[in-house]
């Protein structure tokens, strides 16, 4: 039962961690960014990088999240500002960017599996039972970047200028609010937070060209049923992640690889505008 | 990049040929191959392994005192990339003779052609068994011969009672672990618990929770190759699982670059690079000089290509001419000795052999613990 229980609140704070990057950029800049999950790869291969180097493995995360702030300031200025006045255009961008991405990758490091060294590993005792300790340490990594999120968001003059964008850019800018600035510095930290989170599942998973595709579905589904908000991510994160848990515990793992897709289907078609609003 | 170098390490193979061998044609051998798609990663060692028969044999004098040349096409390791593979390479290059370490899919799409030209086809991957054609050799593994050296092993050494058993969605997993149960049942063992994820699928949370909770006494897997081992094996690793785990479709070089998560790993090949035999020791040595910095790892699928080659002299050297089905007639009576011992493919089409059952060691290097002398196939064609 306390395996359950850990089981998914360790999976609902993977998929929080993941989908926090699509979200902010979503959220901003009213963008679906599909490279998101090339941006997961390329913080895996960050950390690979960074291990092979023989650094320290915890530094793996600040390095993959500057690799992702650079190099979304670099793709926003280059790619998606020209794009601005035709929405549809700025995300077939970023689709083709993924593609661009993935092969570079697979161009310079090939087809197989690369690995990093994990910052921890073994388990830890929580409620009598031993626990994967990286699985524990995602959850405080989830539930420090929910708050910092929020904070950023609430409380910090570029927070107030996003929501300002969000809420009505043309008014924003008339306000005197630099809407471009604020535009591209929200991709650099979504790509930023995507690159962070690529290093952060690498102690679970294997570096190869296309290990963020799976997750790219994932968070996409996620961020649709959360609404656009942090609570709703969270909330959505622990309602899929758990039913994803729960499927694959008691019915079987195959079908517990769709629940997220199939039960956030179901929630927009209830709740259209998602959980977070009406 | 690559299939550039490819190209033209073939074309210098191919001037050599001539130059050597004015008088008479060369014998050509066709590989089918997944330079892309999912069989990339190990091709490349293959077609290295294939480059240095070819090279040998061309030294000594050649098959028949003809030059051999290889020509490689890519199958994109699935059914339609083989159809047009072995279409050109039958009918358009018209190739003596096909010997290629491909997917199941691959193969299946293939062999129709092969029965319609009439070639030899000396099938080198190990795969889940009971493909048969008259004009097909194996001479690789099937489950009957990995299987049992591992779950012997761990009855018998580890006193291990009860299995979990844990796979990839597809074929290949599949197949391996339904002969796995019936092996384990048939031995008076039980199995607790056999569960499955798709290929793409990377969160094996709620399996390793129940193989956890299920309390067996050592554990199986056979995924697919590449990421969806890595992954699995990492999330075990992470949950604190050290029961003894037998991993059926991990290699060497994987299990080398995963680090300290593949300690302890049993792994149950044909070949490996540690078998202590003089062949084995004049192979790598003869690969390190040929390639250098460029080797791939010889593994269990560039090894038994290596030794199909020679097998395939040896058939047209007792035929005495290149006729396929005189070679065809030859090749179950013909043997090699190789860096995997003494290879005759004349059981059923397919190959008695010794496999080895190895442990990764801290080091990451795999350390034979226990050799199966001329492990049989069973019956896999018993109509042939």
């Amino acid at each position: 039962m306390a395996t359950l229980f850990l089981d998914i609140l360790t999976t609902s704070s993977m998929l929080f961690i993941v989908a926090a990057g699509l979200m902010i950029i979503l959220g901003v800049m009213k963008l679906i960014n599909f490279a998101h999950g090339a941006f997961l790869t390329v913080g895996g291969y960050s950390a690979h990088v960074v291990t092979d180097a023989g650094f320290n493995a915890w530094l793996t995360i600040p390095a993959a999240a500057l690799v992702g702030f650079v190099l979304g300031i670099v793709v926003e200025r280059v790619i998606l500002r020209p794009l601005y006045d035709r929405p549809l255009d700025a995300i077939l961008a970023t689709w083709g960017l993924g593609i661009v991405i993935a092969q570079v990758i697979t161009f310079i490091f090939g087809r197989g599996v690369q690995f990093a060294e994990s910052p921890i590993s073994g388990t830890a005792d929580l409620f009598d039972i031993s626990y994967s300790s990286w699985r524990l340490i995602l959850v405080l990594v989830a539930v420090v970047l929910g708050a910092a999120l929020t904070a950023l968001l609430y409380f910090t003059r570029f927070g107030l200028n996003a929501r300002a964008v969000i809420m009505n850019e043309n008014l924003a800018r008339g306000l005197g609010i630099d809407s471009v600035k604020v535009r591209a510095l929200t991709f650099g930290l979504g790509a930023a937070l995507a690159c962070a989170a690529g290093a952060l599942i690498t102690p679970l998973l294997s570096i190869d060209p296309n290990m963020g595709l799976p997750w790219l579905v994932n968070s996409f589904m996620l961020v649709l049923v959360s609404g656009v908000a942090i609570p709703g991510l969270a909330l959505a994160s622990l309602l899929l992640g758990g039913a994803q848990v729960l499927v694959s515990t008691f019915v079987s793992p195959i079908i517990g690889g769709i629940t997220i897709v199939v039960l956030a289907a179901v929630i927009l078609r209830i709740k259209p505008q998602g959980l977070s609003r009406g | 990049m690559k299939l550039t170098r490819l190209a033209s390490s073939l074309l210098l193979l191919g001037a050599m040929t001539y130059g050597a061998a004015a008088q008479e044609d060369p014998i050509k051998i066709g590989i089918p191959v997944g330079l892309s798609g999912a069989n990339s990663v190990v091709a490349p060692s293959v077609v290295q392994s294939s480059e240095l028969a070819a090279e040998e044999i061309n030294a000594e004098g050649g098959i028949l005192g003809r030059q051999v040349e290889l020509v490689v096409a890519d199958d994109g390791s699935g059914a339609q990339g083989a159809q047009r593979a072995f279409d050109s390479l039958v009918f358009q290059d018209d190739v003596d003779v096909l010997i290629s370490m491909e997917t199941s899919a691959a193969r299946n799409a293939g062999l129709p052609i092969v029965n319609r030209a009439g070639k030899p086809y000396i099938y080198t991957s190990f795969y889940e068994g009971r493909s048969c054609s008259p004009w097909m050799y194996v001479n690789a593994w099937v489950p009957e011969q990995q299987v049992t050296p591992i779950v012997d092993h761990f009855m018998n050494e580890e006193g291990a009672k009860s299995f979990y058993l844990i796979g990839s969605d597809y074929a290949f997993g599949r197949g391996m672990l339904e002969f796995t149960r019936q092996y384990i049942e048939e031995s008076g063992g039980e199995v607790l618990g056999e569960e499955y994820l798709p290929m793409d699928g990377s969160d094996w949370t709620a399996i390793i929770s129940d193989l956890k909770s299920k309390n067996p006494d050592a554990l199986i897997t056979s995924t697919a190759g590449g990421a969806p081992n890595v992954t699995l094996t990492k999330q075990l690793r992470n949950s604190g699982v050290d029961i003894p785990y037998g991993n059926l479709a991990v290699d060497e070089g994987t299990a080398k670059s995963m680090g300290s998560d593949a300690t302890g790993i049993y792994i149950s090949q044909s070949y490996l690079t540690g078998i202590e035999s003089e062949e084995n020791k004049t192979f790598l040595a003869a690969m390190e000089e040929k390639f250098g910095d460029e080797l791939k790892t010889p593994n269990d699928l560039s090894v038994p290509q290596y030794e199909a080659i020679y097998l395939y002299k040896a058939a047209v050297e007792k035929a005495g001419s290149a006729d396929p089905q005189a070679v065809v007639d030859a090749l179950p009576e013909v043997s090699y000795t190789g860096p995997r011992g003494d290879i005759q493919m004349n059981k059923q089409h397919h190959t008695p052999l010794t496999m080895y059952l190895g442990q990764v060691k801290d080091d990451g290097t795999v350390e034979v613990i226990k050799t199966f002398e001329n492990v049989d196939p069973g019956e896999q064609c018993p109509n042939l």
